[in-house]
């Protein structure tokens, strides 16, 4: 693969309701993007959005974000999953030579919809959707459970990464700000309400508003736009069986063989030791370290160890703050953002090569995995 | 140019119906993957690296299906994008297709679009396109009553009609000359299997004996809703001639995005003052046809699948992508130029008036395309067809997909 | 961004979409099954994987997986979870009752279905534990018909 270019960014400040419009939002963060890049909106070819008909309440719901995204008279389409998702369609789009810089944004207000109201419409509509037992809340604590009793983890540990993320989201600025915890105890994670035996609240993202957009270039354009691009340098999609009932959740088999293939591109033979940091989507706290461990960043069972390592989620990951539609692309730019040395009060010293994910589904169904190195100087 | 040529080795669909209350949505689009595998010759489902699929979920009140529907697709533990655009889906399903290949990271991309109308309500679906902008008419001073009287209007007809009047005010085409697409289509349907409305005896007469709907179309020139799927096999150059006898090379793709028709002051109608204007479609076709290296597309394209639910549009289409020159389109369809053994064949299949699976009519235009030049089509020409189009529109009325194709790979033009 | 002095219009309306999902051939005859108290899966012609609920293609072999096979009522609870949160279409509710939530794999079959899990209380579950199905008082033909799966014997 040839190497792909970040060459800007910008999120929008999240909020549990922030009394904007989403054209607002995708204005600020498309407008934020290309001003940080100091390029102009006629310099973009193509733009590509992640929104969700369901989220927004609306049939073809990127049909009138056209203009706030800067895509009047654009190639423009729209990838209906993760930001992340929407982001490897930029990637195809830049690889493929005929377009030079792509807008990539992701944007939802769950503010406006009831979120897991609205995953139950995900449900396979023969069975699953009738007897109405599948959503978030349950899907996520047999994840946990399996999880638990597959590596003998306790309820403690899982607890220790919630506090740890929302330690994290405490120290960035662009977390939710109801989800900066910096005083958190184990003791309270463990007292919180329970929404799924074992699965509790504060062991659950809360969902917030919030847009994300990112700027892609091929190599020779990325150069003559900024001295320090982070170039994506590896990727991987995979995505597997939707019935539960066939899979083994206490792992990611979509991220394993996603990040095989990503590593293998990036040529990275120890994700161990070559990884420096990690921004992963998992929904739920357990979920984080499900898939640190599928893509190879520590042995399975042993997810516990990357958080005393500190260099997983510094941005306090989905627990900072969970916009659908836009969190993967969120975890790419924090990841970035790491590599250019611009994370303000989390960043971790020296990081050269990072990997960042995003997912969709009930137990991270269909997950996607970019391998980012730092660029120039 | 495309550092990787992607080219269609194969297309498949299903057999498409008002009500397909035989198969659940898995299972539809099951039939239509198997049928594009079994025309796919040496390819078997393992060799797919990539599947894409798209539909318009608010006509299903499924959110993702494909999630769901992964076993069914020959999708499990493998890479899968899903694209939806409304109307252009199929389209947009397709392009991403094209650009899977083209990007090099996958060699054989699977392309998959699908609708199954039956399963809800697509005015209620359509209205919501209306609908979602809401918030904007109290501040104009509508009342919700009002309102609600007219969310209607923001769906299909409604702004067909006044494109319809657009159109017929510009060109000075009639009811009749509306009425003879409608024939063209619809006897053109009856010789291809998967299609809805089969009418080989139909004619002008009997669709303008219909009532209107909504001057000046009436309901006989309206499209069917219907069930049905689509399939398309994207592969590289070398693989693709070493499977398919004639390997079709998609040589140009573009999908340039017009302004949003925001609903009109009565609420019946687009905010791009003309409707008929379509600048992204002709944006889409400039860039397209010029990837393509095709500077004559009224001389250079034998074949061409417009998305046309209603006939107005196909009249339209055909002038605004290049085909026909401005106002011209009418008479050439009075003197039989588009007819399936005319010299510039439109819409053999039976076009998206005969059948319209929403989410999969974007790309059974390509897909037709692509077959006629495989020379494979249900209906297919009696000319050999080198160099086809395959167009797409939706949205607010401001998406356009627009895919050229031909048996030549693109570099022997430039 | 709103300023303080600005005015916020709340528009109240509702717009009633019904959906009819098809089921399909299959599970269609699965229906048929449930309301005769049988649970009916399909198996896979190539790997002879048995699926229940049904299923006509097999995901591993994408091959035709259309024939039917007779499954009994007991199974093993594979996973479970339980919850207070009553989450539909349309809102999120918490009950006061417990509801417990089972991937159960009915012996025979090679995968777990999502169930009800009924007639005893969350602290009694167990992975792997024995289970056989309750049917509902009154079948219908539809997944209602499974009441839930309690315990048999001592798990």
């Amino acid at each position: 693969m040839d190497k792909v270019g970040i060459v800007g960014y910008y999120q929008v400040k999240p909020g549990l309701d922030i009394m904007m419009s989403p054209y607002e939002m995708i204005f600020e963060a498309v407008r934020g993007a290309l001003d940080y890049a100091d390029l102009k909106r006629k310099d973009l070819t193509t733009v590509i959005s992640a929104t969700n008909d369901y989220y927004d309440g609306k049939t073809i719901s990127n049909c009138f974000k056209v203009e706030a995204g800067g895509a009047y008279m654009k190639d423009e389409s729209k990838v209906e999953m993760d930001g992340a998702h929407a982001a490897m369609y930029g990637l195809f789009r830049i690889l493929s030579g005929n377009h030079k810089l792509a807008m990539i944004y992701g944007i939802s207000t769950p503010s406006c919809y009831q979120y897991e109201s609205v995953r139950v419409l995900e449900n396979d509509p023969t069975f699953d959707r009738p007897i109405n037992l599948l959503n978030s809340y349950t899907s996520g604590g047999m994840q946990m459970r399996a999880y638990m009793k597959a590596f003998g983890i306790s309820e403690e540990d899982i607890a220790k990464v919630a506090v740890y993320n929302l330690k994290n989201a405490a120290k960035n600025p662009l977390a939710l700000p109801e989800a900066k915890k910096a005083d958190i105890t184990i003791d309270e994670v463990l007292k919180s309400d329970i929404l799924s035996t074992p699965l509790r609240e504060l062991m659950y993202p809360m969902k917030c508003d919030g847009a994300t957009a990112m700027i892609l270039a091929p190599e020779r354009q990325a150069l003559k736009i900024t001295d320090n691009p982070v170039w994506i340098i590896g990727v991987g999609n995979v995505n597997e069986t939707y019935y539960l009932g066939d899979r083994d959740l206490s792992v990611s088999l979509s991220m394993e063989m996603a990040a095989g293939k990503a590593y293998e591109m990036a040529g990275i033979k120890d994700p161990k030791s070559e990884i420096d940091v990690a921004e992963v989507f998992g929904h739920t706290a357990c979920e984080d370290l499900i898939i640190a461990e599928a893509a190879g960043l520590t042995d399975k069972g042993k997810g516990i160890s990357m958080v005393d390592r500190g260099n997983l989620n510094p941005s306090g990951g989905t627990m900072a703050g969970y916009t659908p539609c836009a969190n993967g692309l969120t975890r790419i730019v924090e990841a970035a953002k790491q590599l250019r040395n611009e994370a303000e009060g989390h960043q971790i010293n020296g990081a050269k090569m990072a990997i960042a994910t995003g997912q969709v589904g009930f137990c991270a169904q269909n997950n996607v995995i970019y391998v980012l190195e730092r660029g120039g100087n | 140019m495309a550092k990787v040529q992607p080219a269609i080795i194969s297309c498949g669909f299903c057999e498409h119906a008002s009500k397909r209350s035989d198969v659940n949505m898995a299972e539809l689009v099951n039939e239509a993957v198997e049928d594009c595998l079994k025309k796919a010759g040496s390819i078997e489902w393992k060799d797919i690296d990539c599947v894409i699929n798209g539909n318009m979920p608010a006509f299903e009140g499924a959110n993702m299906p494909e999630l769901w529907m992964t076993d069914h697709m020959a999708a499990k533990n493998k890479p899968l994008l899903r694209v939806t655009t409304g109307g252009t889906t199929g389209g947009s399903v397709c392009i991403a297709g094209y650009y899977a290949v083209a990007s090099g990271l996958y060699d054989t991309v699977l392309a998959v679009a699908f609708e199954q109308q039956s399963c809800g309500n697509t005015t209620v679906g359509l209205s919501s396109v209306a609908l979602g902008e809401i918030s904007i008419f109290p501040a104009l001073g509508y009342d919700y009553d009002r309102l609600k009287r007219n969310l209607g209007a923001g769906a299909a007809i409604g702004i067909a009609s006044y494109q319809a009047m657009n159109y017929m005010r510009r060109s000075k085409a009639t009811e009749e000359d509306l009425a003879r697409v409608v024939v063209q289509n619809r006897r053109n349907a009856a010789k291809n299997w998967w299609t809805h409305l089969k009418m080989p005896t139909i004619t002008i007469d009997d669709v303008l004996d219909t009532p209107y709907i909504s001057y000046p179309l009436r309901f006989g020139m309206v499209c069917p809703a219907s069930d049905g799927a689509c399939a398309m096999l994207f592969t590289t150059e070398e693989k693709a001639k070493q499977i398919a006898d004639i390997p079709v090379y998609v040589n140009g793709v573009a999908s340039y995005s017009n302004e949003t028709a925001i609903v009109g002051i009565d609420c019946a109608g687009a905010g791009q003052v003309d409707p008929c204007e379509q600048l992204g479609a002709v944006k889409s076709a400039e860039i397209a046809y010029g990837q393509a290296g095709i500077s004559f597309p009224n001389k250079e394209i034998d074949y061409a699948e417009v998305y046309s639910p209603f006939p107005n549009q196909e009249l339209m289409w055909v002038e605004r992508v290049g085909l026909f020159e401005e106002n011209k389109a009418p008479e050439a369809y009075r003197n039989g130029v588009s007819a399936f053994n005319g010299e510039l064949p439109i819409n053999c299949s039976g076009g998206v008036n005969s059948t319209n699976a929403i989410g999969a009519s974007a790309m059974e235009r390509p897909a037709e395309a692509a077959l006629q030049i495989m020379g494979k089509a249900g209906n297919q020409v009696p000319k050999t067809v080198h160099t086809a189009l395959g167009h797409g529109w939706g949205g607010a009325i401001n998406f356009i997909t627009h895919v050229v194709m031909s048996d030549e790979p693109q570099r022997k033009w430039r | 961004m709103l300023e303080e002095d600005q005015e916020i219009f709340i528009t109240k309306g509702m717009v009633r979409a019904d959906f009819d999902f098809w089921v399909g051939l299959v599970m269609d005859k699965f229906y048929d099954g449930l309301q005769e108290k049988k649970f009916i899966g399909t198996k896979c012609s190539k790997c002879g994987k048995v699926f229940l609920p049904p299923r006509n293609r097999c995901g591993d072999c994408f091959v035709k997986a259309e024939e039917f096979v007779d499954l009994p009522e007991t199974g093993i609870l594979k996973n479970f979870t339980v919850t207070t949160y009553k989450i539909t279409e349309r809102k999120i509710r918490k009950v006061k009752k417990d509801i417990m939530v089972g991937l159960v794999q009915v012996d025979g079959a090679d995968t777990a279905m999502l169930v009800p899990i009924v007639n005893t209380n969350p602290d009694n579950l167990k992975e792997g534990m024995k289970v056989s199905v309750v049917w509902a008082k009154k079948l219908k033909g539809d997944p209602q018909d499974i009441a839930g799966f309690e315990p048999v014997g001592d798990g």
